[in-house]
């Protein structure tokens, strides 16, 4: 892996630029780094379930990020109800968000892998509008937010001083990337996704149950949308329209990694994070965060075919 | 061993095997014919790739027609597809090593049947760190095989396996089978006939989804209707 990286030219450029372009920012806009940091923990551990279904049932979920507020207002519902701290409730979302992933796989999407590709996108979609309309129809509108006291923790640094809380996520995208990379590439279960995802047929006719594989790698990524889904609402308020963009941001992020590629979605994150936090800096100019955000795609992708045309 | 009765495959409305019946006991069997006459729709059946219409397959006593793919690999059939159906971006040694990980009776065996595989091919060891997809044709063809082997199969079919190799490993293929043919049960299809016919004990001729000859190898040799379509003197 390390090897490969290092003999593409191009990606040392990058890489050091990007590193220099960091270190500036350090010095003349610190919080920016900062913020972008924890943003883009955010965007990859909502996007790395995505690339993780992508690459291995090959279906682009278009209800992601939707699967995600849902967690949320599950959590949000757990808690008013039973007085649970959001961290407690997250075994119990876990749970719930992997048999939903199951029963939402057997009753619809078992039944598109066949169909053409636009059957597929159209369906996810509509789950999207499903999701996004039956909390609508539960919880309203209305936005909810739950009060945590240290979630406005903050820390200073010689003259700088920032939330800290947003590093969550950055721990909960690690976790989840250093997790996935040690099932694919450790576990029996594992091997047997990736192959999957490589050549379905070869796999069933060495003896591996695709059928199950599809069915536990799917669900496996809707658990992993509700970890997230947890940490999303205890510093966020939550509406059921919310997860659309990052349905979005996601698809954009594993599109800039490289299809399956999940340590690429974290250095695509951290570049959408920090060019986000950048312009968000400029009072005023907040709005232009997501002209920002798909200009940074369209080069990319633009960048991408260029080389491939080679 | 295996046993075909009767069955009828379709394509949409394309009927490709019709009412066909075949047996492979403890012995290898050749399985010739045309471009097209159904030689890989018959694999896949007997692999649940495709489920026939009619009839049934009995595989060591029990019937499999209906059985899913994975589980009829478990059984004990290994398959060498036509088109290879690798990991591309495996390496060579991970594909070998998927081969046997999920078969029961050899998932604890793999050093084991690492060796074998190594022995029969020993330029898969050489590549063993090589990704499979940026492997030549006919390596990766020698990859399949031997992904193939390491499940120890009791019955193993080889879908033209001498496509893309060079002459004299396809020779010495088909030596190697002659000998595996001791242990386990083989059948191929070949575009190759003369050299196949050299290791197997009995063939087929199958012409538009139906056996048109069957017979023991050393009479289909002198068969004046394979001399002239398959030996092509
Ligand atoms: N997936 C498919 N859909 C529709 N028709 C198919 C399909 N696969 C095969 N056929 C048709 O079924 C017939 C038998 O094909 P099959 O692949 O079994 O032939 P074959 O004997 O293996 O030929 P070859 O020697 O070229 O490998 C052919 O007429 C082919 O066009
Ligand atoms: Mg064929």
């Amino acid at each position: 892996m390390a090897e490969r990286i290092l003999k593409r030219p191009l990606y040392i450029i990058v890489g050091l630029l990007s590193a220099a372009v960091i270190v500036l920012l350090l010095f003349w806009k610190p919080t920016v780094v900062v913020y972008g940091v924890q943003r883009a923990g955010l965007y990859a551990g909502i996007a790395l379930p995505m690339a993780l279904i992508l690459g291995i049932v090959h279906i682009v979920n278009l209800a992601h990020g939707e699967f995600m507020i849902t967690a949320a207002y599950i959590t949000y519902f757990l808690c008013n109800s039973f007085g649970m701290s959001p961290f407690a409730a997250l075994v119990p979302v876990v749970i719930v968000m992997f048999l939903l992933g199951m029963l939402i796989f057997k009753f619809t999407i078992k039944h598109t892998l066949k169909a053409p590709e636009l059957n597929q996108l159209i369906l996810t979609f509509g789950l999207a509008m499903v999701l996004t309309q039956g909390l609508n129809l539960i919880a309203t509108s209305q936005p909810r937010k739950i009060s945590l006291d240290f979630v406005t923790s903050s820390a200073t640094v010689g003259e700088t001083t920032f939330g800290t809380y947003g590093f969550i996520y950055d721990l909960a995208a690690v976790l989840i990337l250093a997790g996935l990379l040690f099932f694919l590439r450790k576990t029996k279960f594992g091997k047997a996704a990736v192959a999957v995802g490589q050549n379905p047929r070869g796999a069933r006719i060495i003896g591996i149950d695709v059928n199950k594989i599809y069915i536990l790698v799917f669900s496996l990524a809707i658990a992993l949308t509700g970890i997230m889904g947890v940490l999303f609402l205890t510093s966020q308020s939550i509406f059921p329209l919310a997860g659309g963009s990052y349905t979005m941001k996601s698809f954009c992020l594993v599109a800039m990694a490289g299809m399956g590629s999940l340590p690429g979605i974290v250095f695509a994150s951290i570049g959408l994070g920090i060019a986000e936090s950048f312009i968000m800096s400029f009072q005023g100019y907040g709005g232009w965060s997501n002209i920002v955000f798909f200009a940074l795609i369209i080069i990319v992708i633009l960048i991408k075919s260029f080389k491939g045309k080679r | 061993m295996l046993e075909i009765n009767g069955i009828d495959c379709y394509y949409g409305k394309l009927h490709v095997l019709r009412n066909l019946s075949f047996k492979i006991g403890d012995e290898a069997v050749g399985l010739f014919g045309p471009n097209g006459a159904g030689k890989t729709t018959l694999i896949n059946a007997i692999i649940s790739l495709i489920k026939p219409a009619a009839g049934d397959i009995i595989f060591d006593g029990e019937n499999i027609t209906t059985s899913e793919t994975h589980t009829i690999a478990k059984k004990g059939i290994a398959l060498v597809p036509q088109e290879r159906e690798l990991f591309p971006e495996m390496t060579v040694y991970e594909n070998l090593e998927l081969g046997a990980a999920f078969i029961p009776h050899v998932k604890n065996r793999t050093a084991e049947r690492l060796e074998f595989v190594y022995n029969f091919f020993p330029v898969l060891k050489e590549r063993e760190k090589q990704h499979a997809g940026t492997m030549s044709g006919g390596q990766q063809r020698m990859l399949a095989i031997g992904r193939a082997l390491m499940a120890d199969p009791k019955l193993l079919i080889l879908d033209e396996p001498s496509l893309g190799l060079q002459p004299s490993i396809v020779s010495e293929l088909f030596e190697k089978l002659a000998e595996m043919k001791k242990h386990i049960s083989v059948l191929v299809t070949e575009q190759n006939v003369r050299e196949s016919l050299k290791s197997v004990d009995r063939g087929y001729v199958l012409e538009n989804g139906e056996i048109a000859l069957e017979d023991t190898a050393e009479n289909l040799k002198s068969n004046p209707h394979v001399i002239k379509a398959y030996l092509g003197i």
